[in-house]
């Protein structure tokens, strides 16, 4: 017996194995652990929230997902939604590089709006198909970049902190949209509703696949994983993430840190102008109030959720997206109001904050 | 006030004020304090010498209750002890004086004080307190105003409180930790007169150095530790020579560099720095220098002395072109150049051992490779993390620095790792002014020798070094020139030749040189 035993420990186990072993040992278990925990809490809390307001907490999973994703129609407009909310992400996460906090996503992606109707309207009609439809998209972001270049150039030679010029000048942006639907701008066929005339179909993105889902998503991937790759792969990316990190030792190298500052500030309001744009040339097709309903924020949220990773805060707005979605679901088939789905979001916000932390990480 | 109840029967051998048996520390998996073994009696100074990491601080930490030993035994004057906390400390008369000093800035010095009494009644009462302060320092000749705020003192005068407020509580056994690293040759002489005078009154002294002239000066016994372990235990120091306490410390002999031979042969060479009348503000809108004038010469090694922050930063950013002179001019070969002007100097060959590393040098969440590859990049756009990994074991070849691999992250790495890492990058960068600030401060002693050996044949080579350091031994054995600083201005530059530590003293505290 002892024998045996001996032998047992003498083999080495076979080579596959051992590269198994080595690979599952190198998995970070008890982080995804941490994680995996914090979003069933998230849930089951609210879930208990749910029951409390006269919500099933057994059916509520399968209305999430049934009003989100598990159907055709569904996951076409998570994905859409998800549009405007990852660019402004985006806008967040690469200012957030260089150290910047960027919480003007939401103004940035209104003037993107604005400035793609303006834009639309004047050529649409006028100019050839294509041109007229890279034009659109190019003023929004042209618009983006000059709203979150104020804070940025505001930041770098006036020393006031981007995130609060930034964040004040959402409800600015917002009352340029106003003053351009309520009077220049107006509708005369609206019926007297403040908003703007429809985009032209020239300026419109065509719908794929039969249904309403349209090229913005893709270009978001697209999008995503560039600046995944600038971010990782160009000296503009490495140089960010320098004066992000040590600014002093960015001072010390000869890095020019105001010019980086600002580029990184232009190309991410430059991102959310776009998401504003192609949310209007897409979905809203003309211009009304609420036309990004805080998605500015919840893509802020989002960035954060992604630790400022281009992808990953791209996958956290598809999360909030869904999440966002399931709300209409929940007040059709359970019965609660559809605005209970900011407590899912605001729990899980708080509880990544919360472990986040606990790891000593910077947030 | 010092307890002398220990000299009690006659003939007997006194009691030790302290002894160690067997301390044992361990911190995870590391054992700071593996058996540690000595005996400290009464008027006597004990140093205790090891290098960085070899446990000292640690072993003083236990003997104060900051940390509680896992094994072994206390005994205080024959007694065994458990210091539960640095307060049972203080009830058994053991005094400590930290290294990194721990008063309050915004409050008086008699505030400090009060706060560290355990007799301090609810109702302060300032006068008198300020009479028994006043009291003690003149006893022990440690000049104080207990009136003054802490955070307008001088380092020296800092550690004079400290040392105030520990007497004040009464002791018989006084742990200095790396007590002179930051004083003038003054305040140190100053510093071991107190010693004396404390150890007259037969008080018990524990100082922990890495310095062997301090144990030769004041030391009646020196334990050694290395990697947590006594190597020697209370041994006479006259009975042992420099070599075998280096070899204890270190594990190998270390050969220790010779003073350079410095001659005039350079001095008509064309500076490649210049300042003149050069004045610095500081943020907090003190002067950092006032009306410096000094010239960088080729194939020199320019020494800079000074207490702590006496504008040694501000020249060395200056020289780096990070600083806008509030007045004065920078002339480049001969050229004026407008400050800042990083990127220009920079260019020009201008490049730098940062002052504080972690603050300066470390980018959170990159590697050792990736620093290389901003190192090389020198302000330009083009990083190469792959190429620098590769130059990076080559500079490690070169320098022999022992370098950490380049995958490394750097904001994981202690002190020490990160400053070879620097040195490494800096001592082996083809320059024509390296100005290095502290670049062996924190270093064990064999990368200590290897840096300075470098710093020497960067100089021979023809490059400018400004060696800016706190160690006075360190610039009289490197630097052609020694440029002493106080309170921001220039008080002197003597060739290193006729100087010796009391006149770069006497320059340091202020006294200008005679023109």
């Amino acid at each position: 017996m002892t024998v045996r035993n001996d032998e047992a420990l003498a083999v080495a186990p076979p080579r596959a194995i051992a590269a198994l072993l080595g690979f599952a040992a190198r998995i970070p278990w008890k982080r995804i652990g941490i994680v995996v925990g914090a979003y069933a809490a998230c849930f089951v809390a609210f879930a208990a929230f749910s029951a409390w307001q006269g919500g099933n907490p057994l059916t509520l999973v399968q209305t999430m997902l049934n009003s989100s994703m598990l159907n055709g129609d569904a996951l076409v407009q998570t994905l859409l939604r998800a549009v405007p909310i990852g660019f402004a992400a985006l806008a967040a996460a690469i200012p957030a590089r260089a150290g910047l906090v960027n919480v003007g996503g939401e103004g940035q992606l209104i003037l993107g709006a604005v400035a793609a109707t303006g834009t639309g309207l004047a050529l649409g009609s006028q100019v050839p198909g294509p041109l007229a439809l890279v034009a659109t998209a190019a003023a929004g972001a042209i618009a983006g970049a000059v709203w979150a270049g104020i804070s940025a150039a505001a930041r770098v030679w006036l020393g006031t902190s981007e995130s609060v010029t930034s964040l004040l000048m959402n409800f600015v942006a917002n009352d340029i949209m106003l003053f351009l639907i309520y009077q220049p701008w107006k509708d005369p066929a609206g019926s007297g509703q403040p908003q703007s005339r429809p985009l032209p179909g020239s300026v419109r993105l065509g719908t794929l696949f039969g249904g309403q889902l349209n090229i913005a998503v893709f270009v978001l991937f697209a999008v995503a994983i560039g600046m995944w790759l600038v971010i990782r792969r160009t000296g503009w990316g490495f140089a960010l993430r320098v004066v992000g990190g040590n600014p002093e030792a960015a001072r010390r190298n000869g890095l020019p840190i105001k010019s980086l500052l600002l580029s990184s500030m232009l190309a991410g309001g430059a991102l959310a102008g776009l998401g504003g744009a192609l949310n209007l040339m897409g979905v809203e097709g003309q211009l009304q109030p609420g036309v990004t309903t805080t998605f500015g924020y919840i893509g802020f949220l989002a960035c954060f959720l992604g630790r400022n990773d281009p992808i990953k805060a791209t996958l956290a707005a598809l999360l909030f997206s869904a999440i966002a979605l399931s709300g209409n679901g929940l007040q059709l088939v359970e019965g609660l109001d559809g605005s209970i789905v900011n407590v899912l979001l605001g729990a899980i916000v708080l509880t990544m904050l919360a472990i986040g932390r606990k790891n000593g990480e910077r947030i | 006030m010092p307890d002398q109840h220990h000299r009690t029967t006659t003939g007997s051998p006194p009691t030790p004020t302290l002894e160690v048996r067997e301390l044992v520390k361990t911190f995870g998996t590391v054992r700071a304090n593996d058996g540690i073994s000595f005996t400290i009696m009464p008027g006597e100074v004990h140093a205790l010498l090891g290098e960085n990491g070899a446990g000292k601080s640690t072993l003083v930490k236990s003997l104060y209750g900051v940390h509680q030993p896992d094994s072994g035994q206390i005994l205080r004057n024959g007694e065994p002890v458990t210091i539960h906390s640095p307060a049972t400390a203080r009830e058994l008369g053991i005094g400590m004086v930290f290294q990194d000093m721990r008063l309050i800035p915004a409050l008086t010095v008699w505030e400090n004080v009060a706060l560290h009494l355990s007799d301090t009644p609810f109702a302060l009462r300032p006068r008198a307190l300020r009479a028994r302060i006043t009291e003690t320092s003149e006893r022990y000749g440690l000049a104080t105003h207990p009136g003054r705020k802490v955070e307008h003192l001088s380092i020296g005068e800092w550690q004079r409180v400290e040392l105030v407020k520990v007497l004040l509580g009464g002791l018989d056994m006084l742990i200095l930790d790396e007590p002179t690293s930051v004083l003038t040759p003054q305040e140190v002489s100053g510093l071991f007169d107190m010693v004396a005078r404390l150890k007259s009154e037969g008080v018990a002294i524990v100082i922990i150095t890495h310095k062997l002239r301090e144990v030769r000066q004041i030391a009646d016994k020196v334990t050694v530790l290395r990697g947590g372990r006594t190597i020697l235990s209370d041994a006479p120091p006259a009975t042992l020579s420099d070599d075998e306490l280096i070899t204890a410390m270190v594990g190998e002999p270390v050969a220790i560099l010779e003073k350079r031979s410095t001659s005039a042969e350079h001095a008509t060479a064309e500076p490649i720095i210049g300042l003149s009348g050069v004045s610095v503000r500081r943020v907090d809108g003190d002067w950092g220098l006032r009306e410096v004038s000094l010239e960088v010469l080729p194939g020199q090694i320019l020494g800079v002395a000074g207490v702590a922050g006496s504008g040694q930063d501000e020249l060395s950013e200056t020289l780096l072109g990070l600083r806008q002179p509030h007045s004065g001019t920078v002339m480049l070969d001969g050229a004026i150049v407008e400050l800042p002007a990083v990127a220009r100097m920079r260019k020009a060959g201008v490049i730098a051992v940062a002052p504080d590393p972690i603050r300066q040098f470390v980018v959170p969440g990159m590697s050792a490779a990736q620093h290389a590859a901003l190192w090389n990049a020198a302000g330009s756009y083009s990083f190469d993390t792959r190429k620098a990994d590769a130059d990076l074991a080559r500079r490690d070849a070169a320098g022999q620095l022992r370098v950490v691999a380049g995958s490394r992250r750097m904001d994981r790495l202690s002190g020490g790792n990160v400053q070879r890492a620097l040195l490494t990058l800096a001592l082996t960068s083809p320059c024509r002014v390296l100005v290095a600030s502290y670049p062996t401060r924190g270093l064990d002693i064999l990368t200590t020798e290897r840096t300075r050996t470098l710093l020497k044949e960067l100089c021979e080579a023809g490059s400018a070094v400004v060696l800016i350091s706190e160690d006075l031994d360190e610039l009289l054995t490197l630097s052609d020139r020694i440029a002493v600083l106080a309170g921001g201005r220039l008080t002197g530059i003597v060739p290193a030749a006729a100087a010796d530590r009391r006149s770069i003293g006497e320059l340091m505290t202020g006294k200008e040189a005679a023109a």
